[in-house]
């Protein structure tokens, strides 16, 4: 009878130790407490297109701690997975855990902000206008694939021509308006702060300026905004603006405009400034910050434009998306210069098919 | 007639302007250079940034890109020419130039070619900052950074090369992977050569201080029935997988230059496996540079940690001296 017991315990310890043994590091190492699905992530964002822009926007979000999970999309499907591991490889010195990245969408699935840059670039000397059949297309793909999986995100478009495509996603997604937003002209602003900054020798945060309107050839700096300090410029220089300035501030627009066209000549895209900006965006509509940036809305009904169109103007974001949009006090001609855009990209869009 | 900047800003300070305290130039501006000026951007490390490469369009492209952004960062001053003398008074200079792998190329392919470009840069680069610390990123790393050394006539201290920072994290994350832990809660550690015999250290891998090897004592062999040996192979493939599909990789290893030039500047004294001269250390005799772990602080590699390895770990590591020796040894510096 003893012997029997003794013999059960032999084996029963026996089997422990190889249970211990044939136990995983991981069984070993961690014991489990909470069971039961994991959690949905509640800042979640997605890039779709992972060209230069797209990737530019990814890691801006990523270094600035946004997001808890970020997924990407493309349809180039090894250019997709290099820089999903590339990405992940960074996991170290990231506080984002889960970077997935598929051409499925349902890997988008949850987020709260899309981010659109997918669809053709400009090439040199090309306007951002000619672009807009060809993205038209692809985003017929894309807009209802994102909103079948987070029917509740925030969409911010920046494929060019952005105002344009904005409103066609608007229209693809059947979205609330408020809930699609151009990334616009808040890249324009931030290069006409930078420069007119540089020549008075500030930092651009302390040059207050907007540009609105298209974000392109006919974009409208309000020069009656623009101030440091508080102290408007044009009470400075009333020519300011104009051609009969002799300091040429107008030269800073112009510059602006340019740039673009400048800086693909120089090294084939732009990337970097509108990463930037696309990530300060994304910061003020997840953290709710009820900032104020100049983004392309959809403006029917404001200074007298009767068209469907998105433009810049200065938008307070939330995490709501556009909570209200500020009214600036322009000028006649400034508010001309409006129109004639809106005019301009309702030429466009009236044209397109199937939306 | 006052100008509008006259009306506006009265300027009161009399002396010179102070310039920059905490300069960093990044050497190269592909793929690897602009991910590292990016990382680098993005986390505030500098007053001031440079950028030099020799493509000129390309390098003034990339610099009006990132002052486009000024507004989104805290580096109020972002340079770039070909010319040396922008990257003067740095105290980091990160050096990505060079050719780099094509799909399925060995690191040591890439030797002489890049040796020819650092007789240009490294001189340069001394000239303008005699005092700064290089962070040698061009591959192969281990034996660039001795030609850098070589070259600069610098002290030891200050020539650091990236070596298996990257490989490390690569390492961490797919820890971190299977263990579905954040990678900074995993800790392992390889060492020696930033390549194809990179020697992953299994006796210090672990978790709160729990050794994995003591749990699963097979580990790091054959007869694991887990292969954690795959972990390793995974981050040796690592790179030439992302080159593959992707064309080049850059992302990783610009944030862990960025995580370096952190501790670096910011004076940490945190411990990193970079590459450094390890003739004496674990049986080398050779005049090589290896990854170790090393503190750095912004005097640059100050001490090296010594680690205790196994006799195998420490004949891989006397074999990697001997092979970047053999290489050496027949480049005309």
């Amino acid at each position: 009878m003893v012997i029997t017991w003794w013999y059960l315990y032999l084996a029963l310890r026996r089997l422990c130790r190889q249970t211990w043994i044939m136990a995983s590091v991981m069984q070993k190492l961690i014991t489990p407490l909470a069971s039961g699905p994991a959690e949905p992530p509640r800042n979640k964002v997605t890039v779709v297109g992972v060209g230069q822009v797209g990737m530019a926007c990814a890691v801006s979000i990523l270094l600035r701690e946004l997001a808890d999970e970020m997924a990407l999309v493309d349809v180039m499907e090894d250019k997709l997975k290099g820089e999903m591991m590339d990405l992940q490889h960074g996991s170290l010195f990231l506080k984002t855990p889960t970077i997935v990245a598929d051409k499925d969408y349902s890997v988008t699935a949850n987020s709260r902000i899309v981010v659109v840059t997918a669809g053709v670039r400009q090439q040199e000397g090309e306007s951002r206008l000619n672009l807009v059949q060809r993205n038209v297309n692809i985003f017929k793909h894309i807009i209802p694939q994102i909103v079948k999986y987070s029917p509740n995100c925030t969409l911010v478009v920046v494929s060019n021509p952005v105002d344009v495509l904005t409103y066609v996603t608007w229209k693809l997604s059947g979205l609330p308006k408020h809930r699609v937003i151009g990334s616009g002209t808040n890249l324009d602003s931030a290069r006409f702060r930078y420069l007119m900054a540089e020549k008075l020798g500030i930092h651009s945060s302390s040059f207050n300026g907007w540009i609105l309107g298209e974000h392109g050839d006919s974009s409208v700096p309000v020069w009656s905004g623009a101030n440091v300090a508080g102290v408007s410029l044009q009470k400075l220089n009333p020519d300011i603006g104009t051609d009969a300035d002799k300091e040429n501030w107008k030269e800073a627009h112009k510059m602006v405009v340019d740039s673009a066209y400048e800086v693909i000549r120089l090294k084939g895209y732009t990337n970097w400034a509108i990463g930037l900006s696309v990530a300060d965006l994304t910061e003020s509509l997840i953290k709710n910050l009820n900032r104020i940036h100049p983004v392309s809305t959809m403006v029917k009904g404001m200074y007298g434009i009767n068209d469907e169109v998105y433009l810049s103007l200065p938008c307070v974001l939330n995490n709501g998306g556009v909570a209200s949009v500020v009214n600036m006090t322009l000028t006649d001609e400034e508010v001309g210069q409006l129109r004639k855009s809106a005019e301009t990209l309702w030429g466009i869009q009236k044209d397109l098919k199937d939306l | 007639m006052a100008s509008t900047q006259e009306k506006l800003i009265s300027h009161v300070m009399k002396e010179e302007p102070v310039g920059s305290r905490n300069k960093v130039t990044v050497v190269g501006v592909g793929m690897v250079g602009m991910a590292s000026a990016i990382s680098i951007l993005i986390k505030e490390l500098a007053d001031e940034l440079a950028l030099v490469d020799v493509m000129e369009d390309k390098l003034k492209g990339e610099a009006m890109d990132l002052q486009h952004g000024g507004l989104f960062l805290r580096t109020p001053k972002i340079v770039a020419d070909k010319d040396y003398s922008v990257t003067a008074n740095s105290k980091v200079v990160v050096v990505t130039a060079g050719a780099r792998q094509q799909e399925g190329e060995s690191r040591l392919n890439l030797v002489q070619r890049n040796v020819n470009i650092f007789k240009f840069i490294i001189p340069n680069i001394v000239k303008y900052s005699p005092n700064c610390i290089l962070l040698i990123v061009s591959n192969p790393v281990d034996i660039l950074t001795y030609v850098a050394w070589k070259l600069s006539g610098f002290p030891r201290h200050r020539v650091i090369g990236s070596g298996t920072n990257l490989d490390s994290a690569r390492f961490r994350f797919l820890m971190g992977e299977r263990l579905n832990l954040h990678p900074s809660s995993c800790h392992g550690w390889i060492i020696g050569e930033h390549g194809d015999s990179s020697v992953p250290v299994w006796s210090g891998v672990n978790v709160a201080g729990v050794s994995l090897k003591e749990l699963n004592p097979d580990m790091g062999t054959d007869s694991d029935k887990e292969d954690w040996r795959t972990v390793h192979k995974m981050v040796v493939d690592g790179a030439y997988e992302v080159i593959k599909l992707k064309g080049y990789t850059s992302w990783a290893i610009g944030l862990s230059v960025a995580d370096l030039v952190e501790t670096i500047l910011k004076n940490l004294r945190k411990v990193h496996p970079v590459s450094t001269l390890v003739q004496g250390m674990h049986g080398v005799k050779d005049e090589v540079f290896l990854s170790v772990p090393c503190v750095l602080g912004n005097s640059g590699l100050t001490d090296v940690v010594h680690m205790t390895l196994k006799l195998e770990e420490e004949q891989q590591l006397i074999k990697s001296a001997e092979t970047l020796w053999g290489v050496q040894k027949e480049l005309t510096l």
